[in-house]
């Protein structure tokens, strides 16, 4: 079972609490009707699939019921960081020092 | 839990019956159906929840996982802007008044959830190992204190956890959740 730290609760929680929510940092386009149909659907479906580390969206579903971000090696599925919706996201030097 | 407590007869309000179950269990842990009681959802802003613990002279836990007791009104810190009131029923009627007549005042909102869960007592000194047949989490006392509480999950039902004292958890549930979770339980005493 893999332990997830909960950046709300700010406690190493079992993964059985949690639920996957897709990549991190996609914010919603300003003005959707300035966008070609390309545009729109990049902003859609087209998601980095990333080899290593990947900003995702995690909700603590059965604990504080809140979304946070998680910067997770896809890899090796390590989660490396998480940390509060909104926060900035983490540079890989930060990760790093964080994942000690 | 022996046959002579009338809290055998797990008779649910609202439609959930359950068998007089547990029956099996030893000295060692009981389950005990909680009566009825009221139950609030209140959600408040970090900002202003200072001036509703105020106004409403409830001691309002701030951190997630702490919680407060007064008399026989529990309030748990379930999320960052989220608590869990628990009253009996006579107090539940004051505190709906009471929480009316503040949202004039204070941003806030509460939704009354009394009939939603169902809640148990389980005590004994094999009350964290019964618990821990179905919830993934450390019960010790050092990494769940008295006093501490949090949603969590047993099997497959979403549980809301308190730990009133060294041997002594309350559970709150989604009803419909009921029979599931005293049925596990019940399994879980006969097959020690
Ligand atoms: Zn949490």
């Amino acid at each position: 079972m893999i332990l997830i730290r909960c950046p709300y609760c700010d406690e190493q929680r079992p993964e059985v609490e949690f639920v996957y929510a897709g990549e991190a940092h996609i914010s919603r386009p300003q003005n959707p009707n300035l966008l070609s149909d390309d545009e729109w659907a990049e902003y859609l479906f087209i998601r980095k699939n990333a080899r290593g580390v990947h900003y995702e969206r995690w909700v603590h579903a059965h604990g504080c019921a809140r979304y946070f971000n998680a910067a997770r090696n896809t890899v090796t599925d390590k989660i490396l960081m998480t940390y509060k919706t909104g926060e900035p996201k983490p540079s890989v030097e930060e990760i790093a020092e964080a994942a000690k | 839990m022996s046959s002579n407590q009338h809290s055998n007869e797990l008779t649910i309000d609202q439609g959930v019956v359950l068998a007089p179950v547990l029956t099996g269990a030893s000295h060692e842990v009981s389950v005990v159906l909680v009566p009825e009681r009221a139950r609030f959802s209140l959600r408040v802003k970090p900002s202003n929840l200072k001036a509703l613990s105020e106004a409403s002279e409830l001691d309002l836990p701030e951190k997630i996982g702490a919680s407060t007791l007064a008399s026989s009104t529990k309030i748990l810190c379930l999320g960052p802007d989220e608590r869990l009131v628990v009253s009996d029923v006579t107090s539940g009627g004051t505190l709906r008044r009471m929480f009316a007549e503040l949202s004039s005042q204070i941003s806030f909102s509460y939704a009354d959830i009394s009939h939603r869960n169902v809640a148990f007592e389980i005590s004994g000194a094999r009350a964290v190992k019964l618990l821990n047949t179905g919830c993934p989490l450390d019960l010790c006392l050092r990494a769940f204190p008295v006093g501490k509480c949090t949603r969590t999950v047993f099997e497959h039902a979403e549980i809301t956890l308190l730990r009133e004292g060294e041997y002594r958890f309350y559970v709150e549930l989604w009803r419909s959740f009921a029979p599931y979770f005293v049925r596990l339980l019940e399994k879980a005493v006969k097959s020690r």
